[in-house]
């Protein structure tokens, strides 16, 4: 029984020896925040230094020259692709009648052609692609008369027009091109002279 | 094993990328696409500007022509460009290469080219040689428009002024006007070598109405 007092008395003295609170350093947070932020920093020291430090790297000399040859393939397919287009051509038609500013270094042309029994009427030529679907013509209110405002760059252009989608027919208004590579002759048309 | 199989897919590959062309690969067949494409790598090797080769190929296209005639009518085009570029220089810009290669097509000379890029400079010389195929195709001898545009050019004519002979020679024409002689006056008017009475007078070889009691032109252009 006197063994247990004394086992007792034991435990609350510990019990208030532990409940007593502890009085911390004032610098002690500091200390500790200070400690993990190192701990940080030598983390990305590591990282920096397996990016940054010489190291041995087996290669065999077949890989080496797939390595090489695959960078110099994409550099050149990457040069190809960046490479300006020379005269970058126009792709979209104007409505007749609305005013549209043309850019520097091109020049805003009407084409026309007076074709009444037509149902449809395009212009093709090397300001866009030569597909008849991009430029058609709009017919005015009588007459059988077609037309079309097509921004063009400066220069020398080819062009004709394709009426009812299969037949071929050059400007009768403008000089035809000098050669003719396919049977139906071209017609020319120089533009840019004027504002320069 | 790998690395080798990736190399023969990149050589394989790399070319074949960098010859495609959207608008070919659209519009033609595969053989004659495959000969475009050679056609124009071979350009570009070359420093050629490949615009106007796939502006062909895609005219002939929608024009229904063979393969054959296409594939014709490219070569044809890659030589005056070849030859353009010769006259011109390896800095020329590919649009006064082009220009030159249309004019070499409408029966200018490499060496004509070559003289008037010498006397232009920096004034470029696209402007003149849209205007040189221009009046060939109006019907004046390509002789005679080499001339024309070759002494304009030595009498320091700017793109302006042969805009202003464009004009000229297309009023003269319509008024039944020689397309020669025609050009010939305009171009010495224009370089001063005719006194300025003649601007206003009737276009070449035309003559002077008869109605007209005191002789005077009535047909001014």
């Amino acid at each position: 029984m006197h063994d247990d007092d004394q086992h007792d008395e034991l435990i609350t003295r510990i019990a208030d020896e532990l409940r007593t609170p502890v009085a911390l350093d004032p610098g002690f947070d500091a200390r500790v925040m200070a400690q993990v932020r190192r701990s940080a920093r030598a983390r990305w020291r590591l990282a920096l230094r397996w990016w940054t430090e010489p190291r041995p790297l087996r290669v065999s000399p077949l890989g080496g020259l797939a390595c090489a040859a695959g960078v110099a393939a994409l550099f050149v397919v990457g040069l190809v692709s960046l490479r300006p287009a020379s005269p970058s051509p126009i792709h979209e038609a104007v409505t007749p009648g609305k005013v549209i500013a043309a850019e520097p270094g091109t020049e805003m042309v009407q084409f026309v052609l007076v074709a009444p029994q037509a149902s449809t009427v395009s212009v093709v030529g090397d300001f866009n692609d030569w597909d008849p679907s991009r430029t058609p013509l709009q017919a005015e209110a009588a007459g059988g008369v077609w037309s079309v405002n097509v921004p063009l760059r400066s220069g020398q252009h080819q062009y004709a027009f394709v009426v009812n989608g299969k037949e071929w027919r050059p400007d009768p208004t403008a000089p035809r091109a000098v050669t003719d590579d396919f049977g139906s002759p071209n017609s020319v048309i120089v533009v840019g002279s004027k504002s320069t | 094993m790998r690395y080798l199989l990736f190399f023969a897919i990149l050589v394989a590959a790399a070319p074949g990328l960098a010859a495609q062309d959207p608008r070919l690969e659209a519009r033609l067949d595969p053989t004659t696409r495959a000969v475009v494409a050679a056609l124009v790598d071979s350009a570009r090797a070359e420093g050629l500007p490949t615009e106007p080769i796939v502006d062909k190929a895609l005219e002939g296209t929608t024009k229904r022509a063979s393969s054959d005639r296409i594939v014709a009518a490219l070569r044809t085009l890659s030589t005056d460009l070849r030859l353009a570029r010769g006259a011109l220089g390896r800095t020329a810009p590919d649009g006064d290469v082009i220009a030159g290669a249309s004019a070499i097509r409408a029966g200018a000379s490499p060496e004509t080219l070559e003289r008037i890029n010498g006397v232009r400079g920096k004034a470029g010389i696209s402007v003149p040689l849209a205007v040189f195929a221009d009046l060939v195709a109006r019907g004046v001898p390509a002789d005679t428009a080499s001339t024309v545009i070759l002494h304009l050019a030595e009498g320091g004519a700017s793109d302006a002024d042969y805009a202003g002979l464009e004009r000229s020679v297309t009023r003269d024409i319509g008024a039944g006007a020689p397309p020669g002689a025609s050009a010939a006056i305009r171009a010495r008017v224009t370089t001063g070598d005719v006194g300025a009475a003649t601007q206003g007078g009737p276009p070449p070889g035309v003559p002077v109405s008869p109605k007209d009691p005191k002789g005077k032109p009535s047909n001014r252009p």
